[in-house]
């Protein structure tokens, strides 16, 4: 990714709103034909990002350079960039060909130069011929989005962005929407910028993400990165089922859970660490037979079991503290409630961080 | 007949009188009035001895009634169209745009509506005098005017609130110009409430007594001519024009009403 050139670079980037500050002095860059994703739960400022970006909001302070250019004072209706909102704003007094056929009229192309774009468009998203003349209104949520997606790509945007298009989608279409905008961004080769509260769905489209809280970028990377080495609790939390410990350094390389009362080897910590919190996938975390099994081990009493399809989950208590454990649905325990069980985990699949 | 059946049937017919009771009470008034008009006699007797149609004949040749026509829908026509520019914006103050100030000007805008007319007309007059303001159709356009620009505000308000705010910033960021995005998105999607406070605004200033009686001088509008008519002087002119005036009014508003749901058959295939 760092070898792409950046297309889109923020500096300092900081939005208020009177008192409120909604963008805390966001430095980040982003590179030609990316698809990155801007993560963070509502009211962490995403929004408001994207909105600076297309020109919707000025930033309060900060630059943003397109290709090296500021174009902090460009508006909307002059940058090489296109939105798809979060209710699609799709023009309802306009059948399914004028919405997409809006920015090329708003062009003066001419009338059957627009048509035989939009209906090119139509094909590349697979919406019907026929959906020319639709009633817009009378589109089915998947069809809508096609139409967002197919008039911003008539705009012949650099950069597109989508403020949370799919979050009112179900989700068995939500995930074959999620393929379709993937395929799109490689066909047209033009960076997406995109927004969602949901990890799941940033790990399955995205060259990168950035997680965003209470204003502030705190992590940038791969999802690989993201996942296998959170910088933080919160990062950490955010992708889902997630088993967490504190902890604090007692010597060397032992790290003491009070609440647990157990020690544990400490997996590669950041420097001058003292206490933090102790991660562990529930993927990682095993149901072993004997202590020696693993590298760190627990003692609990099996609480419950979900089947989840093609995984099994159990809860498993080791004294207040309910851990998660995911099988594969072949290597089901087959054990009674309330029996004792051996969880552990080898250091090399644990995460450190702070809060 | 099951007692099942029965009842259902029994509670259908109800229904049916209860609407079409509601019906006859609506509209026998201006039944009568279409039958008080068609008298050949001078004064109103009931019931009708003499029927015949001289008195639409004599009014739709008189004069003055034209005149009353004239003035009547030369203030309906203005006022309309002041008050539909006036309310649009005025609606997008209320219901669009989230300002300072904005809770208290929805409260002051909406306040002469609840006036008493009469009221409101001898207020008008009395400030009229006092500016030096001649009195005429015209100074009644600017009476009807603080009535009913509340009242089409409200009604363009309603589709105003319904109004996406992301459709204007779509169309600002697909490139469209200020203007662009008014002409071509916010006056479109807009238009059913246009239409409909444009004909708020005809009918409340084409039916408006009060404000008029006070406001209008030396001009007389068509419910003014009747009302004083009907004090002193009645023949049956009065109903002939009361009838014609009802009719404008259905028209206008059924014809409206065919013509927004024709442009939304047409939209929608």
């Amino acid at each position: 990714m760092t070898t792409r050139s950046p297309v889109i670079d923020l500096r300092q980037i900081t939005k208020r709103f009177g008192n409120f500050t909604a963008v805390h002095s966001i430095d980040l860059s982003i590179g030609e034909g990316e698809f990155f994703t801007i993560v963070g739960p509502s009211g962490s400022g995403k929004t408001t990002v994207l909105r600076m970006l297309a020109g919707l909001e000025s930033p309060t302070g900060g630059d943003i350079l397109l290709r090296g250019q500021r174009i902090n004072d460009v508006p909307a209706n002059r940058r090489p960039t296109c939105m798809v909102f979060q209710s699609l704003a799709l023009f309802p007094h306009r059948t399914v060909g004028q919405n997409i056929e809006f920015p090329l009229k708003i062009r003066d192309v001419a009338p059957e130069e627009r048509r035989k774009r939009a209906l090119q468009l139509m094909a590349q998203l697979r919406l019907p011929e026929s959906y020319y003349g639709k009633n817009v209104t009378k589109c089915s949520g998947g069809e809508r989005q096609r139409v967002a997606l197919a008039r911003a790509l008539a705009y012949n945007p650099d950069i597109l962005f989508f403020d949370e298009p799919l979050s009112a989608i179900d989700y068995k279409l939500r995930k074959t929407l999620e393929k379709e905008l993937k395929d799109i961004h490689r066909e047209t080769g033009k960076t997406f910028i995109y927004i969602t509260h949901s990890l799941e769905e940033a790990m399955v489209m995205s060259d990168r993400i950035g997680v965003m809280r209470q204003g502030r970028l705190v992590q940038v990377g791969t999802p690989n990165e993201i996942y296998t080495a959170p910088n933080s609790k919160f990062v950490s939390e955010f992708i889902g089922d997630v088993n967490i410990v504190p902890v604090r350094l007692v010597n060397g390389n032992t790290l003491q859970s009070d609440e647990l009362g157990a020690q544990f080897v400490a997996p590669p910590m950041p420097s001058g660490f003292a206490a933090g919190h102790l991660v562990v996938r529930p993927e990682s975390l095993r149901i072993i037979e004997r202590r020696e099994d693993a590298e760190n081990a627990l003692r609990g009493k099996l609480y419950n079991e979900y089947a989840l399809g093609s995984r099994i989950q159990y809860q498993v208590r080791v004294g207040e503290q309910v851990f998660i454990v995911e099988r594969l649905r072949q290597q089901a325990l087959g054990k009674q409630r309330d029996s004792d069980v051996l969880i552990g985990w080898n250091t090399a699949d644990s995460i450190l961080v702070g809060d | 007949m099951s007692p099942a059946e029965r009842s259902q049937r029994w509670r259908a017919s109800l229904l049916w009188a209860w609407a079409l009771s509601v019906v006859v009470f609506m509209y026998l008034p201006a039944l009568c009035l279409l039958l008080a008009s068609s008298t050949a006699s001078r004064y109103f007797i009931f019931p009708i001895t003499r029927w015949g149609f001289d008195w639409w004949e004599k009014t739709f040749d008189s004069i003055q009634i034209r005149e009353l026509f004239k003035t009547s829908i030369s203030i309906a026509l203005i006022v309309t169209v002041i008050a539909v520019v006036i309310g649009f914006f005025g609606a997008l103050a209320f219901a669009r745009y989230d300002w300072k100030g904005r809770s208290l000007y929805q409260k002051l805008v909406l306040l002469p509506i609840f006036f008493p007319q009469s009221v409101l007309g001898l207020a008008l007059l009395l400030w009229f005098n006092a500016i030096g303001l001649p009195l005429s159709w015209k100074s009644a356009v600017f009476a009807h005017l603080v009535w009913i620009v509340p009242v089409v505000t409200l009604v363009i308000s309603i589709q105003v609130y319904s109004f996406d705010p992301a459709l204007e910033e779509a169309a600002f960021d697909l490139g469209a110009t200020r203007w662009q995005v008014m002409k071509e998105v916010t006056l479109p999607v807009l238009f059913p409430g246009l239409f409909s406070g444009a004909l708020f605004a005809f009918l409340l200033s084409w039916g408006n007594f009060p404000l008029s009686l006070f406001t209008t001088g030396a001009d007389t509008t068509v419910p003014e001519y009747l009302y004083a008519k009907m004090v002193a002087g009645y023949t049956p002119g009065v109903p002939v024009l009361g009838t014609v005036s009802t009719i404008t009014a259905a028209v206008l508003l059924l014809g409206g009403y065919g013509l927004i749901t024709l442009r939304r058959r047409a939209r929608l295939k």
